[in-house]
């Protein structure tokens, strides 16, 4: 109840958050579509025409789990670096629900607000290049949740470090690279990717809104790989992150910048 | 009967230094308790180990030995439940979010103790009419003055529900009528809640006016732990400076050295003026017999009295030995 009610007031200063700073929400959402539109001609006139249609699509799901990917692991470093510029670190230090349950809510609000964006840009792209994906709810979900759960393991090891080493903007900007490497990458190029945060996951979605695959059509070994990642990113990722904490408070590192 | 409700016992901490891997010991050795209901200023110049022994109490850094127990837990065994028992303000209005109203930081922060919005929705509204910040309850915080951005600090603090309260400067960069604002804020919530409160300021003023009893921190150990009452009368010096119409004879002059061997004489055209410290305040009797002698009127007599920063100046250039655990 007392983690719920967390949750609550994180993602309430997350919509806030949102409102206060639209021209930045709306600049960020002209930035993306412009870049999609960038990626859309190039694939339209420059692309091979027998696989154009593929192509596009391909480029409409990868491009949608960047953005995802972006706001779950890299916007948490962000949000580290400024609670610690800001001196609001160490309040929620002060916290006797613990940090990490604190990040865990921002991480949990940032996706759910963001996700609607996510979504409404997904039917903006799909319609500036008429192809219209297979969106069955039903299988995309359960896959989705899953990658999710691997994306906060890997956002709490990128919370943990940023509270450590504060200056990590560099890393954090290459880290947006990393991710858009990762959800670009197909699996069939590296088989060995299946086992990286949310490859898997995005490679299972990519065949429900691309091929039509159905989440019972999967195999064992892929919803297995799925949940495998899912809880062993996320334990990890709260592993490292009590460890940083820990380490943070030896060296007194919460209220440094 | 006095009730400890914080407890630091033998508290160590070293820093490595970057740049020279030397090791600085920040905190070394130190121990006081803090009873229930008290408010205790936290004294000591800078890069005296006051910021690390405060941040150890709250539980933000981890000692390297010893250890602290707020309400009887110990914050590092059991660092989230104590932390249920203290708040503080560290940073001052650097510990909001200025990009939310006041009534939202204020929901924010308790929702982070894991309290819902109805439940803090009665003591919100009290808190910003204790703290005179209703008609700004929807004011983004970086629209705030600065004392109205520190009030809203400590009355987040007070949000949380803690026992203990710890004040970070609670006046510094305030104006002297917020000051005294939040002084008598401090002084209400004392009296009225049941709280305990340590501060720590360089405002030798508020520390006087607020606190009972200090415990003062010098290169990393407790240089004085007793109430101000008792270090103000420690240090009382009865300094008397007498202005006389004329000049003492030479035997007068050897009489008063013999006498008060600190005395200061100086000789002026027609007047001349004397500076003496009284161990004990008969003294001025010995004074006046000395003067009395060759009738010399006196123009005027002025008595010099202490405050307690001098107090704590003397403290921190060690002016005094004390037996510390003696007198607490």
């Amino acid at each position: 109840m007392r983690f719920l009610n967390v949750f609550k007031a994180n993602i309430r200063r997350e919509y806030i958050m949102l409102k206060r700073y639209l021209p930045n929400t709306i600049a960020m959402l002209i930035t993306f579509y412009v870049l999609f539109l960038g990626m859309f001609a190039g694939i339209s006139l420059i692309g091979d025409p027998s696989t154009q249609d593929t192509n596009i699509q391909y480029v409409i799901v990868n491009y949608i789990f960047w953005f995802l990917a972006m706001v779950v692991v890299n916007d948490i470093g962000w949000q580290i670096t400024n609670e610690a510029t800001q001196g609001t670190l160490e309040q929620l230090g002060m916290s006797p629900m613990g940090i990490w349950k604190i990040m865990l809510s921002r991480l949990l609000s940032s996706t759910l607000i963001e996700f609607v964006i996510i979504v409404a840009l997904l039917y903006l792209s799909m319609f500036t290049a008429g192809q219209w994906l297979n969106v069955d709810v039903l299988s995309i979900l359960p896959v989705l949740i899953l990658t999710l759960i691997s994306m906060f393991g890997l956002g709490l090891i990128i919370a943990g470090f940023t509270m450590i080493l504060k200056q990590i903007q560099a890393f954090l900007q290459i880290l947006q690279f990393i991710l858009a490497g990762l959800t670009f990458v197909p699996l069939s190029v590296a088989p060995f990717l299946a086992f990286f945060p949310f490859v898997k996951g995005i490679d299972m979605v990519r065949e429900i809104m691309i091929n039509g695959m159905t989440l019972t059509e999967f195999t064992v070994a892929d919803i297995s790989i799925l949940v495998f990642n899912a809880v062993f990113y996320f334990g990890i990722g709260l592993f490292v992150f009590l460890r940083c904490e820990r380490f943070a408070m030896h060296k007194g590192l919460l209220a440094h910048y | 009967m006095t009730q400890p409700i914080v407890e630091v016992k033998n508290l160590k901490k070293s820093y490595k230094k970057r740049k020279t891997k030397e090791i600085i010991t920040a905190v070394d050795q130190i121990s006081f308790t803090v009873n229930k209901g008290e408010i205790l200023g936290l004294l000591g110049p800078n890069g005296a180990g006051k910021t690390t022994t405060i941040k150890m109490i709250c539980g933000l850094v981890r000692p390297d030995s010893g250890n602290i127990t707020i309400n009887g837990i110990d914050n590092q065994d059991k660092r989230l439940q104590a932390q249920e028992h203290i708040s503080a303000v560290l940073e001052g209005n650097r510990n909001l979010y200025w990009r939310l109203t006041v009534r939202e930081n204020l929901e924010y922060f308790a929702g982070n103790r894991g309290k819902s919005r109805k439940e803090v929705a009665g003591q919100i509204d009290e808190l910003l009419k204790q703290f005179r910040l209703k008609d700004k309850e929807n004011e983004m915080v970086n629209r705030l003055s600065r004392g109205m951005q520190q009030k809203l600090a400590i009355a987040v603090a007070m949000l949380a529900g803690s026992e203990v309260i710890l004040l970070d400067e609670p006046t510094l960069g305030l104006d002297i009528e917020t000051g005294y604002e939040v002084r008598e804020l401090l002084r209400e919530i004392v009296r009225t809640e049941d709280k305990t409160i340590i501060i720590t300021s360089h405002d030798m003023d508020v520390i006087q006016d607020l606190c009972e009893r200090t415990v003062i921190i010098n290169s990393g150990k407790v240089v004085t732990n007793d109430r101000v009452e008792n270090l103000m009368k420690l240090f009382e010096v009865r300094s008397y400076t007498v202005k006389l119409d004329g000049h003492l004879s030479e035997e007068q002059h050897e009489l008063l050295l013999e006498k008060f061997p600190q005395l200061t004489y100086t000789p002026e055209t027609y007047q001349s003026v004397l500076e003496v410290d009284l161990t004990q305040s008969q003294e001025i009797y010995d004074l006046f017999d000395i003067l009395k002698l060759e009738q010399i009127p006196v123009d005027t007599i002025d008595r010099k009295t202490i405050n307690f920063e001098q107090v704590f100046m003397k403290i921190v250039k060690g002016e005094k030995e004390y037996a510390l655990s003696e007198r607490v």
